[in-house]
């Protein structure tokens, strides 16, 4: 590693830093900028200081706090979903041995599929009169008429997480077996020695040695999920009544359909807030945690 | 535990541990069924939409509308597929995905790839607010910035524009090429590098002509990840893109929605055409792309 003092790395990173100055963070000084102006889409340079007016007015909205509410609801099911799915998948793609390792190879199909595809055939699929999903819970009894499921304020938030999960969830398990294949045999196999059960060993051989990538992909799917646009907008653009409406839809709808600029770019705020929170939150648990081991093993 | 493995015992001829599998317990038996079954299950509901869009691309028209649905693919009907081509202007938004996705591509691992190298291989002052700025980005949802974005592209004249696309994707995208990156060139001993120095090679040598070769495969998983952030992307291309001919296939298909003119198996057929390359590829390249995700996002 050099150390001396030296120009290059400055000329390397340059083109990448002013980059991200220019189409980073100056767009979000910019959005910051915005949110605490009345500035109107249709005229995008007329906007007037109006200070915290638009957090007040958010922050007072019952439909906001609903909002924020259904992005709680729809993160955590995100994360709880794809981190359970994943993990499942990954014990079960562990097992696979031989010829079968290829079936592997297929569990990335729902990630690389484009997002708005997904979206397309998930609407056929749920469609209330003649989609698949309904013919088929009828045909094995759990259903006895159609379900607009997309359509209908209870159904479409659990419909949107369970697509949302589906497309996501390999990234976790491509990510828990590269973990899973880190625990060394030698921990297995005294553990089957000592007699313990199988659940026993997932609880005290697996699942220490993968916390740290399942607490790591919390964070990410955390993230994503506070991010994600396309998916839900194109299967409701938030709706029925708001029951899909998260953070970054209800930005956009007041921003591009509304036209209120100034009021969007404070709710976009407001979400990166909240995003800073959980990684700071993040990173002081996991340093905490290193150190807790540091000072375990000084022991 | 490995002395073990050396004793007769565990040398028994193949022929009788497969007499035991036969003797196996009902009970273990059964539960092999049970996770075969379980594991059959779940490759059904993984696979089932991709062959839902396949199925529903091959069936006749007057078969869309009923209930219950056909399971299978009529395959005298693949003419749905010349008729999309025909009938809906596929081909053209395909092309400029195309285009965003490759001049992302390209954007994208030029910058990440001397920052990834600055950042593995020197200490300087600034590194760690720059390696902070990149994490940061990922916070950021492209929501927000969409509104800033298009201020700024109206005054640049980029709107309707695939070159501006191109910019703000980049932007998104880069940050995380550049942690992908950095953690493979991290592998990678700097012995080579420090030999070519003294022979008098140029930084910029040895990074394009030693260190690059070098970390070709993370370059691949880097430039597939940038690639297929280009050709999915929605939220911009939709926002920014009104002239029909400029859309990007992410938009165009999305505009199917509520579309009575345009029957479902040619949405369907659309959407495969659009989908089966992203699944190909990412079959094909596999390794890459897994080794990118796990390092870019486990280290990273």
């Amino acid at each position: 590693m050099r150390r001396r003092r030296s120009l290059t790395p400055y000329v390397f990173i340059a083109p990448a830093a002013l980059y991200l100055v220019a189409l980073m963070a100056y767009p979000l000084a910019e959005g910051i900028r915005l949110s605490v102006t009345d500035t109107s889409l249709l005229q995008p340079r007329d906007g007037e200081y109006i200070g915290l007016d638009n957090y007040k007015t958010l922050l007072s909205d019952s439909e906001f706090l609903g909002t924020l509410w259904t992005t709680l609801v729809y993160t955590v099911g995100c994360v709880v979903g794809a981190v359970v799915a994943g993990l499942l998948a990954a014990l079960g793609m562990n097992r696979l041995t031989g010829h079968s390792r290829a079936l592997r190879g297929l569990v990335i199909i729902p990630w690389a599929a484009p997002i708005i595809p997904v979206a397309l055939i998930s609407t056929w699929m749920l469609d209330n009169q003649y989609g698949v999903v309904n013919w088929f819970l009828q045909a094995i009894g759990i259903l006895d008429s159609n379900v607009a499921w997309l359509s209908n304020q209870s159904t479409a938030l659990p419909a949107i997480l369970a697509i949302t999960i589906w497309r996501i969830f390999p990234f976790s398990a491509i990510v828990i077996l590269a973990a899973l294949q880190g625990v060394p045999d030698e921990l297995y196999e005294a553990a089957k020695v000592d007699g313990t059960s199988r659940l026993n060993r997932f609880r005290h051989v697996t699942l220490p040695t993968i916390a740290p990538s399942l607490t790591i992909l919390t964070l990410f799917i955390t993230i994503w999920s506070l991010r994600r646009f396309d998916l839900i907008w194109v299967l409701t653009e938030g709706g029925p009544l708001g029951s899909t409406t998260t953070l970054v839809i209800d930005l956009y709808q007041s921003a591009f359909r509304l036209t209120e600029l100034g009021l969007g770019s404070a709710i976009g705020v407001i979400g990166f807030g909240i995003s800073t929170v959980i990684t700071a939150v993040y990173f002081v648990v996991q340093s905490r945690g290193a150190a807790a081991t540091r000072r375990r093993h000084a022991e | 535990m490995l002395n073990d493995t050396k004793t007769p015992v565990s040398r028994a001829p193949s022929t009788s541990a497969a007499a035991r599998r036969r003797h196996a317990p009902l009970r273990r038996r059964l539960g092999r069924g049970l996770t075969y079954l379980v594991a059959g299950i779940a490759i059904v509901v993984l696979l089932f939409p991709v062959y839902w869009m396949i199925v529903t691309s091959l069936t006749a028209d007057r078969d869309l509308a009923s209930f219950p649905p056909r399971l299978l693919p009529d395959f005298s009907q693949v003419g749905v597929y010349v008729d999309t081509l025909v009938d809906t202007p596929i081909l053209l938004w395909l092309a400029n995905s195309a285009v965003i996705a490759i001049g992302t591509c390209i954007c994208t691992i030029v910058l990440a790839f001397f920052a990834a190298y600055a950042l593995s291989r020197f200490r300087f002052k600034g590194q760690g607010v720059f390696g902070f700025t990149l994490f940061a980005t990922q916070m950021l949802p492209e929501a927000l910035l969409v509104v800033p974005f298009y201020a700024l592209f109206i005054s640049l004249g980029l709107l309707n524009n695939l070159g501006g696309l191109v910019l703000a994707h980049t932007a998104f995208v880069m940050p995380v090429v550049v942690w992908l990156l950095k953690s493979a060139i991290d592998g990678i001993p700097v012995e080579v590098e420090e030999s070519a120095r003294i022979d008098g090679a140029s930084p910029l040598r040895i990074v394009t002509l030693i260190v690059a070769p070098l970390v070709s495969p993370s370059i691949a998983a880097g430039a597939i990840v940038a690639f297929f952030y280009g050709w999915d992307e929605f939220l911009f291309a939709t926002t920014f893109v009104t002239d029909e001919g400029a859309r990007p296939a992410s938009v165009g298909l999305a505009s199917f929605v509520g579309e009575y003119f345009i029957p479902v198996n040619q949405v369907m057929a659309a959407s495969v055409i659009y989908t089966l390359p992203a699944i190909v590829f990412f079959i094909a390249l596999q390794r890459y792309v897994v080794s990118g995700l796990v390092a870019g996002s486990v280290k990273g």
